[in-house]
C-alpha cells in the first residue's frame, strides 16, 4: 500500500457524509480564503478590520462545529479525524485572538490577508489527510513570514536559508521516507522548523522583524508537531527519535535559561516559544502512549496559553511601543486587565495549578519518568526557568512607578473580549482537562498503533 | 456509606469549597469589569473563612465524638491513563485538621486586621485576592492526601506569597525582592515535583497512605518503608527548606518582609513559613527510613536555628528581627521532627504560629507600646543580665557580629556562587546568538527596533 494511500485509510469515517449535515469543514477551509480575497480590496483597515474580525468569528464558530463533526471527510484531501477535531477550534481562536489584540492603528489590509491565508494554512494542515498535500502546505505557510518581512524591509537571509533548508529536508526527506536517511532528513526538517537549537537562528530574528501578529500565527500552531505525528510516528528508526528526543530537552532549558536574560520583550517571548515549543517535540518524540498523549494536550495548551500571552504584549506595545525588560515600567495602575492576562496566561503556559497547562504538564513530566529521573529534572528544570522568566517580564512590565499619559490607556471593548476569553479558556480548560486527557490519550493510542 | 462518614465528607468538602467560591466570585467580578466595594470584599472574607472554620471544628468535633482517627475524601481520579493516573483526595485526621483550622483562625484574623489596616489603600482588592489565592492554597495543602493535591496548594501559596511580597509595586525593592524568592521557590518546587514523580514509581500513585500506610497519623506501617524512600526523603526536606526558609535558602526571609504588614504576619510568622515543617510531618515515616536522613534533619533545623537566632540579633528593623524569631523555632520544631517528637513538633507549630501572628500585628505599634509601658512603669525598661556572646573573645564577637550581619553571607554565596555564573553564561550565548543572526542577515550593525507590531 502507498504511502498516501495508507494515510488516507487512517482518517475517520469514509467519503461520505449524510447529506444533512452542514458542510462545516469545508465552510472553515473556505471562509478564511474568501476573507483574504475580499479583505484584498478593502481601502482601508477599519473596514478591513471589521471584514476580517467576521470572517475570523464565523472561522471559529464552524471550525468549533467541524470539530463535533467527527468523522466527516471533504474534497478528498482533508478531513476531521482525531487529531484534528480539537485543534481546528484552538487553531482558528489562535487566529482570531491575534487579530483581536493588534492595535487599530497598526491594522492595515494587507495584514489581514496574511492573517487570513495564515489561518487558512494552518487550519488546511491539520485536517490535511496526504503527505505532499501537508508539505506543499508547509511551505505556503513558510512563505507568509517572508512575504511580511520583505514588505517591512527587514533582512530575510537568515530566515530565507533556515526555511529554504528546511523545504528542502522536507520535500526530500518525504521522497526518501521508508529509508533511514529520508527518515534522518524529515526529522532535521521538523527540528528545524521548530526551532531546535542549534537551527533556532531565525526565530528570534522573526519576532524581531516580522509583524508580532504574523510570527505568532507561524509560530504557535506548532505545525513541526503536527508534520511529526503525521509524517514520522511510528516509522521512524527508534533510535533517530531518542537522539532528537535529547536536542529537543537541551532546547527546552537553553530556550528557558534564555528567556530569563532577555532584555527585550519580543526575545523573551520568543525564547519562550522555543522552550515550550520543544517541551512539546520532546513529548513526541518520546514515542510512547503517555509521552504523545502529553505531546497532544500539551499542543494544546501551549498554543493557547501563548497565544494570551502574547495577546498581553502586543496591547501593551500598542500603547507603549516596543518594550525593554531591562526596566520596570508600571504598568500595572493603567491596564491591571493586561497584567492578570499576563500573569494567568504565562503561568498556565508553564502548568500552573488549576489552569489548562497542569494536567498537560504534569503527564509530560510523569511520562518522562520511564527515560530516568534526570530527564524528569531536566524537564522539570525547564520549566522552572520558564516560570522565573514569566515572573521576571511580568514585575519588569507591571510594575514600578506608574508612566504619566496624556491619553487613556484603558483597554478597548476588544481587547476586553479578548481577555475574558483567555481567562475562561485558561481556568475552564484546567477543569475540563479529563475529558481532554481521555481523549488525546485514544488518539495517541491510535497514532502508535498506525504502524502495526 | 454511613450516615457520619457521609457528613464528614460533606463538612470536608465544605472547607474547600468555601475558598474556590469566593475566587470565583472574584474572577467573575474581574470578567465582568466590575469593583467589590470595600465592605462587600471585607464581608465576603469573613464569611468564607466562618464557613470553612465552621466546617472543619465541627468534622473535629465529630471525629472526637464517634472516635473516627482519619477520614479520606476521594474526588475520584482525575485524569487516568493505562499508565498514569491524577487523584485529588483530601483527609481529615489529627494533623490535617489541626493545621487548617490554626490556617483558618489565623486568616481570620488577619482578614479582620487588614480591612482596617489597608482601608483605602490602592491595592485593597488585589491584596484580598491574593490573601484568597494563600487561603484556597493553604486549605488545600493542609488537607491533602495524594502529593498532586499537596503540590496545588503549594504553589498557590507560593505564588501570592510572591505577589503580596511585590504589593507595594511602585517602589523598586518589593518586587526584586518578590523575584528573588520566587527563584528559590521554584527551584524548591522541581524538588516537590520530582517527588511526586519517585512516589509515582514506588506506589504507582501519588497518595501519601501508600507510604505511610492506612494508619492515622502519626502511627505508620513500617513495611512499606521501601528502598528508595532515603531519596524521597531528601527531595520532600529540599522541597521543605525552600518554603521554611531553612539553611541554605534562608536569605529570602527578610526580603519577604517587603511586603504590607498583615500579609508578612500571615505568611513568614505563622502560616507559609511553616508548610516546609507540615510537609515533613505528614511524610514523617519517610524519615523514619534513614538514621542519616534524620540526623540531617536535626543538623538542618537546628543550623537554622543557629543561624537565624544570631542573624535576628543584629536586625534594626522589627519585622526582619520577628522574621528572624520566627525561624528560629522552625528550625527547632524542624529539629524535633527529625527526632522523631512528631507531637511536640506539631504542638509546638501550633503555638508559634499564635504567638508569632500577635508578635507582627503589633510590629506597626510597637513605639506606641513602648511609650503605654514607660508611662506604666515610669521610666525606660532595662534589660538585665549578660549576653552569652559578652563573654566570648573580642575577635570572636566581632566574626559572629559580621556573619550575622551578612546573614550568614548566604545571599552573597548564591548570588556568587549560582546566580552571576548563571546570567554570565547565557547572556553569553545570547551574544553569540545575535552574532550569528546578524551573520546569517549579512548585517554588520545591530537591528532597529522594530517599528509596527
Amino acid at each position: 500500500m502507498g504511502k498516501a494511500a495508507r494515510w488516507r485509510d487512517e482518517g475517520e469515517g469514509g467519503a461520505t457524509r449524510p447529506v444533512s449535515e452542514l458542510p462545516w469543514l469545508e465552510l472553515t477551509l473556505l471562509l478564511p480564503l474568501l476573507g483574504a480575497v475580499t479583505v484584498a480590496f478593502f481601502k482601508t483597515p477599519a473596514e478591513a478590520l471589521r471584514a476580517s474580525l467576521g470572517f475570523f468569528i464565523t472561522t471559529l464558530l464552524t471550525a468549533t462545529a467541524a470539530g463535533f463533526q467527527h468523522g466527516s471527510a471533504v474534497l478528498r484531501h482533508f478531513a476531521v479525524d482525531d487529531l484534528a477535531a480539537p485543534m481546528l477550534p484552538v487553531l482558528a481562536l489562535l487566529h482570531l485572538l491575534t487579530l483581536l489584540g493588534t492595535a487599530k492603528s497598526r491594522v492595515s489590509p494587507m495584514f489581514c490577508v496574511r492573517l487570513l491565508i495564515a489561518a487558512f494554512v494552518s487550519l488546511a494542515a491539520v485536517t490535511c489527510q496526504t503527505p505532499w498535500m501537508l508539505i506543499a502546505l508547509l511551505v505556503l505557510g513558510v512563505l507568509v513570514p517572508l512575504w511580511d518581512l520583505m514588505s517591512r524591509g527587514q533582512p530575510v537571509r537568515g530566515y530565507l536559508i533556515h526555511m529554504g533548508l528546511f523545504v528542502v529536508l522536507l520535500v526530500l526527506g518525504w521522497r526518501f521516507a521508508g529509508s533511514d536517511t529520508g527518515y534522518a532528513l524529515l526529522l532535521l526538517a521538523l527540528l528545524l522548523r521548530g526551532g531546535i537549537v542549534p537551527l533556532h537562528g531565525w526565530l528570534p530574528t522573526l519576532f524581531q522583524g516580522a509583524a508580532y501578529g504574523t510570527a505568532m500565527v507561524f509560530v504557535l500552531p506548532l505545525m513541526e508537531v503536527l508534520a511529526a505525528l503525521r509524517l514520522l510516528l511510528p516509522s521512524t528508526p527508534e533510535w533517530m527519535l531518542n537522539a532528537a528526543s535529547i536536542v529537543c530537552l537541551i532546547t527546552a532549558v537553553y530556550g528557558g535559561g534564555m528567556a530569563i536574560v532577555q532584555n527585550e520583550v519580543r526575545k523573551f517571548f520568543a525564547h519562550l516559544c522555543l522552550s515550550q515549543t520543544a517541551l512539546v517535540m520532546f513529548a513526541v518524540m518520546l514515542h510512547t502512549s503517555n509521552g504523545l498523549t502529553a505531546a497532544l494536550c500539551l499542543w494544546i495548551s501551549s498554543t493557547l496559553s501563548l497565544a494570551g500571552l502574547a495577546f498581553s504584549v502586543r496591547a501593551l506595545e500598542a500603547r507603549f511601543g516596543a518594550l525593554s525588560l531591562r526596566e520596570h515600567h508600571g504598568f500595572y495602575e493603567q491596564v491591571p486587565g493586561l497584567a492578570v492576562c499576563f500573569m494567568i496566561t504565562g503561568l498556565a503556559s508553564v502548568g500552573f495549578p488549576g489552569t489548562i497547562g497542569f494536567v498537560p504538564m504534569e503527564l509530560l513530566i510523569s511520562g518522562s519518568a520511564d527515560q530516568g529521573l534526570g530527564v524528569s529534572f531536566t524537564l522539570a528544570t525547564a520549566a522552572m526557568f520558564n516560570g522565573i522568566a514569566i515572573l521576571r517580564a511580568y514585575f519588569a512590565l507591571f510594575t514600578g512607578k506608574r508612566p504619566t499619559t496624556s491619553v487613556s490607556l484603558r483597554k478597548t471593548p476588544l481587547e476586553r473580549a479578548g481577555i475574558i476569553v483567555i481567562a475562561l479558556i485558561v481556568f475552564l480548560g484546567g477543569w475540563f482537562s479529563p475529558g481532554v486527557v481521555a481523549s488525546r490519550h485514544h488518539t495517541a493510542d491510535k497514532l502508535l498503533e498506525r504502524g502495526k | 456509606m454511613s450516615d457520619t462518614t457521609q457528613l464528614l465528607t460533606t463538612l470536608g468538602l465544605s472547607i474547600v469549597a468555601a475558598p474556590v467560591l469566593l475566587l470565583a466570585v472574584f474572577f467573575s467580578v474581574f470578567l465582568l469589569h466590575r469593583r467589590l466595594g470595600e465592605e462587600v470584599t471585607g464581608k465576603l472574607i469573613q464569611s468564607t473563612i466562618s464557613i470553612s472554620l465552621l466546617a472543619a471544628v465541627s468534622a473535629a468535633v465529630i471525629m472526637l465524638w464517634q472516635r473516627v482517627p482519619q477520614h479520606p475524601i476521594e474526588l475520584g481520579d482525575w485524569v487516568i491513563t493505562p499508565h498514569y493516573h491524577l487523584k485529588f483526595e483530601f483527609v481529615l485526621d489529627l494533623l490535617s485538621l489541626s493545621y487548617v483550622m490554626l490556617t483558618l483562625v489565623l486568616c481570620a484574623v488577619i482578614g479582620a486586621f487588614s480591612t482596617r489596616y489597608l482601608h483605602r489603600e490602592p491595592g485593597y482588592q488585589r491584596f484580598f485576592v491574593l490573601f484568597a489565592i494563600f487561603l484556597l492554597g493553604m486549605v488545600t495543602a493542609s488537607l491533602s492526601e495524594t502529593v498532586e493535591t499537596l503540590f496545588a496548594g503549594w504553589e498557590m501559596v507560593g505564588l501570592s506569597s510572591v505577589l503580596l511580597i511585590a504589593f507595594f509595586h511602585e517602589l523598586p525593592a518589593p518586587p526584586r525582592n518578590g523575584l528573588r524568592v520566587w527563584i528559590v521557590y521554584r527551584f524548591c518546587d522541581v524538588a516537590l515535583l520530582l517527588a511526586a514523580i519517585l512516589m509515582h514509581e514506588i506506589n504507582g500513585a501519588g497518595d501519601f497512605d501508600h507510604l505511610v500506610g492506612e494508619k492515622a497519623w502519626p502511627a505508620h506501617d513500617p513495611l512499606l518503608i521501601g528502598p528508595h524512600f532515603t531519596m524521597l526523603g531528601v527531595l520532600f526536606v529540599i522541597a521543605a527548606a525552600g518554603k521554611s526558609a531553612l539553611v541554605p535558602f534562608s536569605g529570602w526571609l527578610p526580603r519577604a518582609m517587603e511586603g504590607p504588614t498583615p500579609s508578612s504576619a500571615v505568611f513568614y510568622g505563622a502560616l507559609s513559613v511553616h508548610l516546609g515543617a507540615f510537609l515533613l510531618l505528614r511524610v514523617s515515616p519517610v524519615l523514619d527510613s534513614s538514621i542519616w536522613l534524620q540526623a540531617a534533619v536535626v543538623v538542618l533545623g537546628l543550623s537554622t536555628s543557629a543561624f537565624a537566632y544570631l542573624a535576628g540579633r543584629v536586625q534594626s528593623d522589627i519585622k526582619s528581627a520577628l522574621a528572624f524569631a520566627s525561624l528560629t523555632q522552625v528550625g527547632i520544631i524542624i529539629a524535633e521532627i527529625g527526632l522523631g517528637f512528631r507531637y511536640l513538633a506539631l504542638l509546638h507549630l501550633l503555638g508559634h504560629a499564635c504567638l508569632r501572628t500577635l508578635q507582627f500585628l503589633r510590629a506597626p505599634s510597637l513605639l506606641h507600646d513602648h511609650h503605654q509601658l514607660e508611662n506604666a512603669i515610669g521610666s525606660r525598661p532595662h534589660e538585665e543580665g549578660v549576653l552569652w556572646e559578652q563573654k566570648l573573645p573580642l575577635s570572636t564577637q566581632r566574626r559572629l557580629y559580621r556573619f550575622a550581619l551578612e546573614r550568614g553571607y548566604l545571599d552573597s554565596l548564591l548570588e556568587k556562587c549560582v546566580a552571576r555564573p548563571f546570567v554570565a553564561f547565557f547572556r553569553g550565548l545570547d551574544a553569540l546568538e545575535t552574532k550569528w543572526a546578524r551573520l546569517l542577515d549579512g548585517e554588520t550593525k545591530a537591528k532597529e527596533a522594530p517599528r509596527d507590531l
